[in-house]
């Protein structure tokens, strides 16, 4: 007896940590299964338990705006006058001048491409007849994105000047990135009141982040001697600062303005969602709520034209670049401006252009021919994919399996009988010296039978505490813990389960399908210059446009929504998992195959374990990818924490708004950490 | 421009020692050891700091090239930082013709780089943005020297470094071995007294290596600066050097002109170093010279500043003392061949 309870303690002892926090989190969840029955209060967290922390946000919030209100009311009056110019510009500039300048401009920064690509693409914002509603948004981005600039080129040198500041602009910095993006509007809502302005500020306030991440990363890279040189030949720290280490970190600055430009652009087509003003995004908005696709998708299509535009011809900035004759330039413009002069009376209103307008019809009729024609088809699968993945995994087998779907009743038989299946796997993998692996199937197949909703809240706090003790020590652990609390004791805790469930569903999927293309992209080349683009496009496009495509084909839903996450969210994937597997160093692979190792046998224990830390960063990405488009396919029909957050834009309530925000940006924040201290953990062990 | 005595340079005591608050820690550790150096820096590193440069004292004389080598991490590179005060240093004194640098006002250190000092780096350390001719005229452009002049200057060190005709090139369109002509060129701009080179020929090829070592002694030749060189190459130190200070683990174990440092190295250390150095190259007749003037019939016409090898060729065949003539060609000494001999033996240790 003695002889066996020795042997149990060396082998609990020789435990791995993520046999042990794999086993807590198994019986933790055993347990709550038990006492299920006998205490809902563990499965739900009871309404009485709650404390109103959104209404105190929401009291405390509205104190504090009201505060700075006038402050706010007379910045947004100063801003009013340079948008009003830029939209006076912009509106008033007879169209052929506009196309010169932005083909002269593309020439300047990309030669011949460029000026094709910026002459093309404005023709068709022309041709679509949407130019007024263009101009408008541009008009928006036009002035935010100076705003940002200044703002984030100020943030960024006074943390690369004042150390002490840099670690808390970082902090502040990775969480404005993981709050959502609908968040921000509803307190700006309060200050600035409805219109143009609320999107004018909220644009610039999203697309000076990353203009100061730039700046300070652009600084911070400047060689050491080359700082040091500046010191030595006897510069003021402004000389030093302004003649040398500014123009040095040009390119990662030029990075900056690029992502700042797309930002800027991305936020003032979400702004829409506010109206107040007649621009392109609040045109989708429109037109999408109207079912008319075909229009959609054009207007949808000028904003994919200018984000490629500008992204383009700024992306160029940050290349070391060629000087183009400038002459070209010159008569470019000058082409424009006699053009203009000489076929001023019979220059058509861009707004009453339609060349386009078959197109858009023939695309709404061939949609609702292509619909009628697949239906059942594209029906089943939405069905199928809704009624046998989606919904078990947000309810649980228990629940999810009924007669008019599944064709029989789920029984609590049935349930022990899974158990005892799971049991049995665990039992056989740990036999074969899996003990982690094991348990972790024991896990997954008790959420699936639960459902990702329905967890009991001390399965998920241990759970959480389990994954970011393996990931980062007791430290992550304990922050995890702390933040899922707040978001518990909140009443957010029903709904941040929802966001979890669709979120990790796109995830997932996205880890697999996107794992798989970049393995097939690293594989064999040609497919790469296949998906490439697209991964180009895909990364242009603001999240906003996503949603035509797929509200076109599958409507309304949770499906829909599912569909918009999956195509944003799996670029980074596919683009990592393809980084991290083809960059493997050479030498590594000479020597693999030097020692007789097949093709197969590099990939997997070569290139593979050499990638991982490569594609955990791209899982990361990924995850907040999805977090991010959440909320924007809230617009579309999901439930949960995205719902909240659009609910309370609409009813102007600041407290559900932030927290809901709040609740998103801690999700976001949990898994972001977890990953990166898995790959950090990876990366360690290869010594990289 | 200064009193003759002064040197150049002297470092008093200097400490550089990193960690969060490690100035005051350097001031516990040496008052707790009696300011014992290598006590105070093993606690010091007990306790987790690290103390890249230790109670350094030297002297650089008024135009002297002073070598200073070591291995990487033997904290050369720190010293010399100290020195042109890129680092603050943690204690001790810094010289800089008769005034005290360390502490010295933010203003008084620049208006120092921008009339006395120069410095040249390991890896260029060329602004990307700027021409050749920005590049060097840059320290004069701080000093708001007007365009016109101080390209007329830049022009001028360009020359001089045998750059003329890339003035309108990027770095990036360089030689490596240009690119460090631009370097020397830029530091040269203001025409520096006092001239720090970091391993300025380290990033380069062996040939280039050796083309721009015989520059910069041409150069030296005319402008007799006062020089502070690093290395981690023996062989390039014994070739420029006046006096060389060898560095280990952060302290100075010896100093000494290049003889010294192959013929009487302090410790194994040192002699490890010159074990591969071929002695006849550097060492000098005057080295084994004796004071007698008993003397053997034959002269083959030594003189002290020949090396070992020379001198050895020329008695060859002797075995009688040889007299040794100074540069004027009085006779100062005289040598016994044997001596050359033996100083050229190998340690077979």
């Amino acid at each position: 007896m003695t002889a066996v309870t020795n042997i149990q303690k060396q082998h609990v002892s020789r435990l791995t940590t993520g046999a042990q926090a794999a086993l807590i989190t198994v019986i933790v969840g055993a347990v709550c299964l038990v006492l299920e029955g006998i205490a809902p209060w563990l499965v739900k967290w009871p309404a009485a338990w709650e404390l109103p922390a959104t209404q105190w946000v929401g009291t405390f919030l509205d104190w504090f705006l009201n505060g700075i209100k006038p402050a706010a009311r007379l910045f947004s009056d100063l801003m009013a006058y340079p948008m009003n110019w830029a939209n006076l510009v912009l509106g008033n500039t007879p169209w052929p001048i506009l196309i010169g300048i932005v083909t002269a401009l593309g020439w300047y920064l990309g030669g011949l491409p460029m000026a094709a690509l910026g002459f093309i693409g404005l023709s068709f914002v022309l041709a679509s007849g949407y130019w007024a509603e263009s101009m408008n948004t541009l008009a928006l981005v036009a002035v935010s994105v100076p705003v940002a600039l200044v703002m984030g080129g100020a943030i960024g040198i006074l943390a690369n000047e004042v150390p002490k500041v840099k670690t808390f602009v970082q902090a502040v910095l990775d969480i404005m990135q993981t709050v959502p993006t609908f968040a921000y509007l509803t307190p700006l809502l309060l200050l600035f009141g409805f219109g143009p302005v609320v999107g004018l500020i909220a644009s610039a306030i999203y697309a000076a982040p990353p203009m100061a991440r730039n700046v300070m990363l652009g600084l911070e890279r400047v060689e050491p001697e080359i700082k040091e040189a500046a010191i030595m030949s006897g510069g003021t720290r402004f000389q030093q600062l302004f003649q040398v280490e500014i123009p040095a970190a040009a390119t990662q600055i030029m990075v900056g303005v690029n992502q700042c430009l797309m930002a800027a652009l991305s936020m003032v087509i979400i702004a829409a969602v506010i109206g107040g003003f007649n621009d392109i995004g609040w045109e989708v908005l429109l037109t999408m709520r109207k079912a008319q696709f075909g229009e959609a998708l054009m207007a949808g299509l000028v904003i994919v034209v200018f984000a490629v535009v500008i992204d383009r011809m700024s992306g160029t900035l940050a290349t070391e670049r060629k000087r183009y004759d400038r002459r070209v330039v010159w008569a470019m413009l000058g082409f424009s401006v006699l053009f203009t002069a000489a076929f001023w009376a019979w220059l058509p209103n861009p707004s009453e252009l339609t060349v386009l307008d078959p197109m858009a019809d023939a695309i709404d009729g061939g949609l609702t021919a292509f619909t009628q024609a697949n239906g059942p088809w594209l029906d089943a699968l939405k069905n199928n994919s809704l009624f046998y993945v989606l919904l078990p995994l947000r309810i649980g087998l228990d629940q999810a399996v009924l007669p008019f779907t599944w064709g029989f009743t789920w029984t609590p038989a049935m349930s022990y009988g899974l158990f005892a299946a799971s049991a049995a796997i665990a039992l056989l993998m740990t036999w074969r010296g899996h003990l982690t692996g094991g348990l972790i199937v024991l896990i997954l197949i008790g959420m699936l039978e639960t459902g990702i909703a329905n967890l009991p809240w001390p399965f998920v706090l241990t759970g959480a505490a389990a994954l970011g003790w393996v990931a980062g020590g007791w430290r992550l652990a304990a922050l995890s813990v702390g933040l899922l609390c707040t978001i518990l004791v909140s009443g957010l805790w029903e709904r941040a389960l929802l966001s979890l469930y669709l979120s990790g569903a796109a995830v997932f999927s996205c880890a697999v399908m996107g794992g798989l293309i970049g393995l097939a992209s690293a594989v064999w080349s040609p497919i790469w210059k296949v998906v490439r683009p697209i991964c180009d496009m895909l990364q242009t496009i603001p999240l906003f446009v996503f949603l035509i495509p797929v509200l076109m084909v599958f409507q309304i839903g949770e499906f829909s929504a599912f569909l918009a996450i999956c195509a944003y969210a799996i670029v980074p994937m596919i683009r990592y998992t393809r980084h991290g597997l083809v960059n493997t160093p050479e030498e590594m692979m000479e020597a693999a195959i030097s020692s007789g190792a097949t093709e197969w046998q590099i990939m997997r224990d070569v290139r593979a374990p050499y990638a991982a830390p490569t594609i955990l960063l791209g899982l990361n990405q990924t995850i907040l990818y999805a977090f991010a488009m959440l909320v924007i396919a809230a617009l579309i029909g999901t439930t949960g924490l995205g719902q909240s957050i659009y609910l309370a834009l609409g009813q102007a309530d600041v407290g559900l708004g932030i927290s809901a925000g709040a609740a998103m940006a801690i999700l976001a924040l949990i898994a972001d950490r977890m990953v990166q201290g898995f790959a950090e953990e990876r990366r360690k062990a290869l010594g990289l | 421009m200064t009193d003759a005595n002064t040197p150049a340079i002297a470092c008093r005591n200097l400490w550089q020692v990193f960690g969060p608050g490690a100035d005051k820690a350097l001031t516990d550790a040496l008052s707790r050891s009696g300011n014992d150096a290598d006590q105070a820096a093993k606690e010091l590193r007990e306790n987790g700091f690290i103390p890249a440069v230790q109670d350094a004292n030297f002297e650089v004389r008024e135009g002297e090239l002073f070598v200073i080598m070591g291995l990487s991490g033997s904290g050369k590179s720190t010293l010399i930082r100290c020195i042109s005060q890129l680092l603050p240093g943690s204690g001790g004194e810094i010289h800089v013709d008769g005034e005290n640098v360390i502490g010295a006002s933010k203003r008084a250190l620049t208006e120092l780089r921008r009339k006395k000092l120069g410095m040249v780096f390991q890896h260029f350390g060329l602004f990307p943005h700027m021409t050749v001719a920005e590049n060097v005229a840059y320290p004069l452009r701080v000093q708001g020297v007007g365009k016109k002049e101080r390209l007329a200057r830049a022009q001028e060190v360009i020359s001089l470094v045998g750059l003329e005709g890339r003035e309108d090139s990027f770095p990036r369109q360089l030689s490596g071995g240009q690119r460090q002509r631009v370097g020397i060129a830029r530091s040269l701009a203001v025409n520096p007294d006092i001239w720090f080179l970091d391993e300025p020929f380290s990033a380069l090829d062996p040939l280039i290596r050796r083309q721009l070592q015989d520059e910069f002694l041409r150069i030296q030749a005319t402008l007799k600066k006062s020089i502070v060189f690093i290395t981690h190459d023996i062989q390039e130190a014994l070739k420029l050097a006046d006096r060389i200070a060898i560095m280990r683990d952060g302290k100075i174990v010896q100093i000494g002109t290049p003889t010294d440092i192959v013929l009487r190295p302090v410790d194994d250390y040192v002699r490890e170093f010159s074990k591969d150095v071929a002695k006849g190259q550097h060492a000098k007749v005057a080295s084994v010279m004796r004071d007698e003037s008993e003397c053997g019939p034959d002269d083959p016409g030594l003189t002290t500043a020949m090396t070992l090898d020379a001198a050895l060729a020329h008695c060859m065949e002797l075995y009688e003392p040889v007299p040794v003539r100074d540069a004027d060609g009085k006779v100062v000494g005289t040598v016994h061949p044997s001596d050359l001999a033996a100083a050229l033996q190998v340690d077979d240790a």
